[in-house]
């Protein structure tokens, strides 16, 4: 008995500690006190002006950075990897930045926007345009994320104003409204045109539903689909304490992985995953017992069931040069971090990648960068030195990556051990 | 992270080790006596998970109970805003602050006291105590309306 405990032990304490500490020491020094794999470096972009969301890499090695503060460009002129030039410019203060062909789009949580890349111009001094506009102003999950495929399909991630559909949002005990009326108009992906200008909610086709908050949307050219990974439900233990305790609260309810496949319904707010059980099962708001499944086949599984609460923020298909051919079409995720584990230990605050082969996971995830939190005095995330939120490639085949805390941004590149 | 992640490895291996060990040997370890004093034991049960263990709330997400001058203002007004819940003042409703205050009417007066002194007195904050008799008072003016 004391053998099999002991071996129980070891090897919770392997995955969860000792492999992330083997990592730290071998490779803490430089790199801006992140942790990387063996080859990588990083390359601190710019120091930080307030908090950053997404950005993007146009093909002249020009940065389009995101962010609550607004949008700026920025721009090495002498190629050591820190922006000499950075410029704010226009008026949006939100989340998502992409180019696309000739143009910058852009969104905050009502809108997305787009302004015309000039070439000569660093940043855009073209009037702004209005792609779609008037989403309902919301608190919660209000980040109009997007993603774009090669034709101008536009998918726009319309996060649910709410926790869990329940009558009271967040109220202990609260009862799920059924159905959940949010998923009228919130809870999942709406598509419109993206080369026509001036377009309301009501323009748009619901794509897919069942998804709380889809931050993390990515078109995966090579695989010609959408991808998202979904943030999870918070508090199973406080609003249901006769069925969750804190460590289930903290485990149990993964952040998914999916494919996003028209007409798909990935099952918020009726279900959740439970990496515990390795199952779906119905949440407790809809009359689950911690262990009843829903019909099967009603609600799609994920490829990949990442920790609880980890915050996936970004994802990115990467087809640069630059990387060994391991990480060729596979997946990086930024996990902005928990919150909604304490009292347990925080987690997430990382960068990690998930190897794929043909659109399917191929082998488990991997951190591929650490060290964003630093020591995060009293478990608490307003202490984390840096948060990972928003991920790009650059023309070069770098990983760029932009944080939230301070607008730190990273340039991280492969030279070969 | 080598220091939290040797700290986090360290918490999870007792942990586990007193689950672990217990389940095998089909024991049911006897629960460690809760010493906290009640407010920040109750503090860990109703608020933690929001606010953290800081008082530094969450950027974007719940605010900061840290040097909240809205927190050390009248306890009156605190006791029937964590009654009733929602986002408080006109000047939060503006905030960014995206998560709403859930009702605590489910906690008794004596408990509520016990928080809100806590969160009054701790964090760095230094108002006056609240009693039981106060927030039973406030509740009392609520009357039979039910819970925002």
């Amino acid at each position: 008995m004391r053998t099999a405990c002991l071996a129980r032990v070891v090897s919770v304490a392997l995955t969860v500690g000792f492999a992330s500490t083997f990592a730290a020491a071998a490779f803490a020094d430089g790199n801006d006190g992140l942790t990387l794999p063996s080859g990588f470096s990083a390359v601190v972009v710019q120091e930080g002006q307030g908090a950053a969301r997404h950005l993007d890499v146009a093909a002249n090695g020009d940065i389009y950075l995101g962010g609550r503060n607004g949008l700026s460009a920025l721009r090495d002129t002498n190629g050591d990897g820190k922006a000499d030039v950075v410029t704010p410019f226009g008026d949006v203060k939100g989340t998502e930045v992409r180019i696309f062909g000739t143009w910058l789009y852009v969104s905050d949580d009502v809108g997305v926007y787009r302004y015309a890349l000039k070439k000569g111009e660093l940043a855009p001094t073209g009037a702004r345009e209005t792609v779609v506009s008037e989403f309902p102003k919301e608190r919660q999950h209000s980040d109009k994320t997007f993603a774009l495929d090669p034709k101008g399909a536009l998918y726009i991630n319309v996060g649910a104003p709410s926790n869990s559909c329940q009558q009271k949002d967040r109220q202990e005990g609260s009862l799920g409204q059924n159905p959940c009326p949010f998923l009228e108009k919130y809870g999942g992906v709406w598509v419109f045109d993206g080369t026509k200008l001036n377009q309301t909610p009501a323009n748009g086709r619901r794509f897919a539903t069942g998804m709380r908050n889809a931050v993390a949307i990515e078109w995966n050219a090579s695989q010609n689909a959408l991808f998202a990974v979904i943030h999870g439900r918070d508090s199973i233990d406080t609003l249901f304490p006769a069925l969750y305790n804190a460590e289930d609260n903290a485990t149990r309810q993964a952040e998914e992985f999916h494919k996003i496949v028209d007409g798909g319904n990935y099952g918020w707010p009726y279900t959740f995953f439970d990496t515990k059980l390795g199952h779906r099962v119905i949440a407790p708001e809809y009359g689950g017992d911690a262990k009843k499944e829903p019909e099967a086949g009603k609600y799609a599984n994920p490829l990949v069931a990442f920790p609880a609460h980890w915050a996936p923020n970004d994802l990115l298909f990467y087809a640069g040069k630059n990387f060994p051919a391991k990480y060729q079409g596979g997946a990086f995720i930024a996990f902005h971090g928990s919150w909604n584990r304490a009292p347990e230990p925080q987690a997430g605050y990382k960068v990690v990648f998930q190897p794929m082969k043909d659109g399917k996971p191929n082998g488990a995830y991997e951190v591929f960068a650490d060290g964003f939190a630093g020591d995060m005095k009293d478990n608490s995330p307003s202490n984390a030195r840096y948060r990972p939120v928003g991920l790009a490639v650059g023309p070069d085949g770098s990983l760029y990556v932009a944080d939230s805390q301070k607008g730190r941004v990273w340039r991280i590149s492969y030279a070969g051990k | 992270m080598k220091a939290t992640g040797l700290r986090i490895c360290a918490v999870m291996m007792s942990a586990c080790l007193a689950v672990a060990c217990a389940t095998a040997n089909g024991e049911t370890p006897a629960p460690a006596p809760d010493v906290r004093p009640p407010g920040q034991r109750l503090y860990g049960a109703h608020c933690l998970s929001c606010h953290q263990s800081d008082g530094r709330g969450v950027p974007n997400m719940q605010p900061a109970i840290a040097g909240g001058t809205w927190v050390q203002g009248d306890a009156r007004a605190l006791a029937l805003f964590v009654l009733t819940g929602g986002f408080g003042s006109d000047a939060r409703k503006d905030s960014d602050v995206g998560n709403v205050m859930p009702p605590f009417r489910q906690l008794g007066d004596a408990d509520l006291a016990e928080i809100l002194t806590y969160i009054r007195q701790k964090f760095g904050n230094g108002a006056s105590a609240v009693t039981a008799a106060e927030v039973a008072e406030v509740r009392a003016s609520l009357g039979a309306a039910p819970a925002s």
